[in-house]
């Protein structure tokens, strides 16, 4: 099997899921009791012009006409209009999504960065004093909310020390945005060379970016601990160890024999990320695409809502493509298959 | 066997309950701190309004932002609300949605298992995959999307919570009941002519939960960490209920301009219980497989 073939196949497979995911949320959205149509009308709206929202909106068709209509527009690439802003639903995510990703991906680089060494070094004695420290790092980790966290921080380092500005978005006020390479403001300042907007882009990222990295790393660290102390108590470490290899010799055989697993985990955990960088980014006002996604959900912006979830899914379905070719690219013993 | 006597075993020598939990707490003081911290949490909310010194709504319109003094310990409420009488009663929330919502995954999720893992074939395969898209879905978007469509009411929050981790413990339960189904006692139980639901519910479902209850109290954790979630985000419970979501929402306005106790205190609680959850699970966990210590699967 070729590497196109599997691309082809991979893809193929990821239909039905999309299909089946659009076709959940289009129904709970409309079996719910939300009303967009009196969200949209207000409260001065008469019968009459109500009517006409809900005609326009398509709503007052059947359930499967309409989503038919809706399917059909998929298929062409069209994700149709905001209800709330009437901007086109491809432009909102194409223009916030960069900013998410930022976000995300700074976090999860952080986290892994942390997080793998420490999971390694726990394993390496069970129960001893820096792994039940780890361990109890890690579940304060799962435990505490990102967005408590977030206010917390920002009462400490914005409104006590002073040291994080305010977590107005990605830049401040007085800084335009740089050209557009990467969509990232960091790394396209950085590309063009305009340091002092890379200064700032910094400053705004990096309280927002350690602040997730904490809520990464906690699952990152239990895994990789589990992952390698399985890899050390197995045969072919023994074996390694009974022929007297050194201690480092050793080691670097069950790191290399653990990279895999613990590659895999940090797919499936990024997947569910860029849902819960929503919280964050609403409270540091980042203009992501979490944040216009939780408030579609909060006004009954159902066009919206639809192509949010769809990008979360095919977010998903891409991360693990990536994956499974850099298992492929790491674990000699992988081979292509569906 | 016709003269049965029962005669009550005489206690074991040197048998104590303090040797018992001293024992416990060695062998694992994770389970030991978490059990504690639940323990207390429990108390709180058992006795929330004889131990707190004002009603959770109690408003003294004349004492607003007042800071943590003497007389209000956690401070006052942008309302006028004592914060520390609030955050005692939030505990009952927490419960309130906690113990429910873990009856409802056991409820549903659990019989699925079973059914799924003993039968196989067509029904397996169908439980699984419609558990697949459930958990495919991000939990967060999902139980916000449902929330928000059906009804912002303490019912709804815990039927979404239940419902969405009703298939961690179906596929627990299932992966037990494979590795029971050809083992002796079920081939027993169906040549002595037991029907398949007594099969499934007296024979296998006491051996197939035990791998389940670590995980009852992670989720517990996730419980009530997702439902202030949804309240901090505005659906669900909402203020002036002493939710602690809720409050901490209250309290985001204030951080900015330095009154930090509106949100600090209720999100100190609500780690403190998950934190509790959460170490009490992975305690059980160390305690009923004592093999997973030494390998930390």
């Amino acid at each position: 099997m070729t590497l196109r073939h599997f691309l082809r196949r991979r893809l193929l497979m990821v239909v039905p899921i999309l299909l089946g995911i659009t076709f959940l949320t289009f129904m709970l959205l409309r079996i719910g009791d939300q009303d967009p149509v009196a969200m949209l009308g207000g409260p001065m709206a008469d019968e009459a012009a109500l009517a006409e929202i809900e005609r326009e909106l398509g709503l007052d068709r059947q359930f499967f006409v309409q989503f038919g209509i809706y399917v059909g527009k998929l298929a062409t690439g069209d994700l149709g209009e905001s209800w709330q802003s009437s901007e086109r639903v491809a432009d909102e995510i194409r223009n916030r999504l960069p900013a998410s990703l930022e976000l995300l991906l700074s976090a999860v680089l952080l986290g892994a960065l942390v997080g793998v060494p420490v999971g390694l070094r726990s394993a390496q004695r069970p129960n001893g004093v820096f792994d039940q420290v780890a361990r109890f790092v890690s579940l304060f980790g799962f435990s505490v909310p990102t967005y408590w966290i977030a206010l917390m921080a920002i009462f400490v380092f914005f409104f006590l020390l002073g040291w994080a500005p305010p977590p107005l978005g990605r830049l401040d006020l007085a800084t335009f945005p740089p050209t557009d390479i990467t969509g990232s403001y960091l790394v396209d300042s950085i590309l063009t060379g305009q340091w002092s907007t890379a200064r700032t882009a910094a400053g705004q990222l990096a309280l927002p970016v350690i602040l997730f990295s904490i809520i990464v790393a906690a699952p990152i660290i239990k895994h990789t601990r589990a992952i390698s102390l399985e890899v050390l108590g197995s045969d072919y470490v023994r074996y390694a160890k009974s022929q007297g290899l050194r201690p480092r010799t050793v080691r670097r055989i069950a790191l290399r024999n653990s990279i895999t697993p613990v590659l895999t985990f940090i797919g499936t955990e990024l997947t569910g990320l860029l849902a819960a960088v929503s919280l964050l980014e609403l409270i540091f006002a980042w203009g992501g695409l979490g944040q216009w996604g939780l408030n579609a959900i909060l006004t009954g912006d159902f066009a919206a809502v639809q192509g949010y979830v769809l990008v979360l899914a095919l977010f998903s379905v891409a991360v693990f493509v990536v994956i499974d070719l850099l298992v492929l690219l790491l674990e000699p013993r992988a081979t292509l298959r569906p | 066997m016709t003269d049965v006597t029962v005669t009550t075993p005489a206690p074991v020598p040197g048998f104590t309950w303090t040797g018992r939990i001293l024992g416990i707490t060695r062998r694992s003081p994770t389970f030991a701190i978490g059990f504690l911290i639940v323990a207390i949490f429990a108390f709180i909310a058992a006795f929330a309004n004889v131990i707190s010194p004002f009603g959770p709504i109690e408003t003294f319109s004349d004492k607003v932002l007042i800071p943590p003094g003497s007389e209000f310990w956690f401070g006052s409420d942008g309302n006028g609300m004592d914060v520390f009488s609030r955050v005692m009663h939030g505990a009952r929330f927490a419960f309130g949605i906690a113990v429910p919502s873990a009856i409802i995954m056991l409820v549903i999720g659990v019989p699925l298992g079973l059914i799924a893992g003993y039968k196989g074939g067509m029904i397996d395969e169908v439980v699984l995959r419609s558990m697949d898209v459930l958990r495919s879905f991000p939990s967060i978007v999902l139980a916000l999307a449902v929330v928000a469509a059906t009804g912002q009411s303490l019912i709804n929050v815990v039927l979404v919570i239940g419902f969405l981790d009703a298939p961690i413990f179906t596929r627990l339960v299932r992966s037990e009941v494979l590795a029971l189904r050809s083992s002796g006692f079920v081939d027993s139980a169906v040549a002595a002519g037991n029907p398949t639901w007594r099969i499934l519910f007296v024979h296998l479902l006491p051996n197939a939960i035990r791998g389940s209850t670590a995980m009852i109290a992670v989720r517990m954790a996730w419980a009530v960490r997702i439902s202030a979630t949804l309240a901090f985000i505005g659906v669900g419970i909402q203020a002036p209920t002493p939710e602690w979501g809720a409050m901490i929402r209250q309290g985001a306005e204030f951080i900015i301009s330095g009154e930090w106790w509106v949100a600090t205190f209720p999100g100190v609680a609500l780690v403190g219980i998950v934190l509790g959850f959460n170490l009490l699970g992975d305690g059980l966990q160390d305690l009923l497989d004592p093999r997973r210590k030494a390998t930390g699967k």
